[in-house]
């Protein structure tokens, strides 16, 4: 695999990450409500949501430190805002967060931004 | 799950991380009463996860100048992870999820997300600055569109909260 392959593959797992810790914090906010540490403690050791974020977190940072082996940081991060584009779609699709036609142009422009980069 | 689950009320997971934040006699500056706010929480977790990336950097930076012979891609992992800069780093970068965590806890993930750009405007300069790298006009272009972005995402968060 390539470097740039590595940091492409490593910034879409990251994205995808957030709304696995998102979705689980919402599922343990609505099962337990306020408690003590430990009982937090408890309750994200049995989400898996939180399971499954900490497995894409862990995938992801390895192939960035392969990745970034080779690649100049000013180039690697700022791809992880291709992170925007995705979070924006899957948190409108499943929390349903308002997600209005001034933020899809701010999406855009943002794409915009990274295939400038892409290609630096 | 609607939007307003998630919205300004300090919920369930900032009770727990931070016990006792809500009484009503609390120091005026204490770390609860400090990360119960969402802005300080997320300010925090930037400065940490730009300074994270940057020290692991460093450490892999170290490595390529030395060669690594290690094969397999589980060796080379490995190779990385024992170099103290990337250690020290991914410390630093873990805190800053801890405090990302708990602004996640009190604010929208589509209105947070977008305003950690911030961080690829801090990473490039320090990148230019500390490891000379390069930044061609496009680079520089593209960072300041992803910027633009986030200005305007962050723009229509604060009508909304108003």
């Amino acid at each position: 695999m390539s470097a740039r392959a590595m940091i492409w593959i490593s910034v879409t797992l990251s994205a995808v990450a957030q709304v696995f810790l998102k979705q689980g914090l919402n599922t343990l906010k609505r099962k337990q409500g306020s408690g003590s540490v430990l009982q937090l403690a408890l309750g994200v050791a049995q989400q898996g949501w939180i399971w499954l974020w900490a497995v894409s977190f862990v995938m992801a940072t390895a192939l960035w430190l392969l990745g970034l082996q080779k690649l100049q940081l000013s180039y690697a991060y700022p791809l992880l805002s291709i992170g925007y584009i995705l979070v924006n779609f899957l948190s409108a699709i499943f929390f349903r967060e308002r997600v209005d036609g001034m933020r899809w142009i701010a999406v855009a422009i943002i794409s915009a931004g990274v295939v400038l980069i892409a290609n630096s | 799950m609607s939007a307003l689950d998630s919205t300004p009320n300090v919920p369930a997971i900032t009770d727990a991380l931070l016990p006792g934040h809500q009484a009503k006699i609390r120091p005026a500056i204490g770390m609860r009463a400090i990360l119960t706010r969402w802005w300080v929480a997320f300010s925090l977790s930037s400065v940490c996860v730009v300074s994270g990336h940057l020290m692991i950097k460093a450490g892999l930076n170290t490595l390529t100048a030395a060669g690594n012979s290690s094969s397999g891609v589980i060796g080379r992992v490995a190779h990385a992870v024992m170099q103290p800069e990337v250690v020290g780093g991914l410390l630093v970068y873990c805190f800053g999820t801890v405090c990302w965590m708990i602004a996640v806890s009190q604010k929208d993930i589509s209105f947070l997300y977008p305003l950690s750009s911030l961080n690829y405007v801090l990473v490039v300069v320090a990148s230019a600055v500390l490891f000379a790298e390069v930044i061609s006009t496009k680079r520089a272009l593209g960072v300041a569109l992803i910027v633009m972005g986030m200005v305007l995402l962050n723009r229509k968060s604060s009508e909304e909260r108003s």
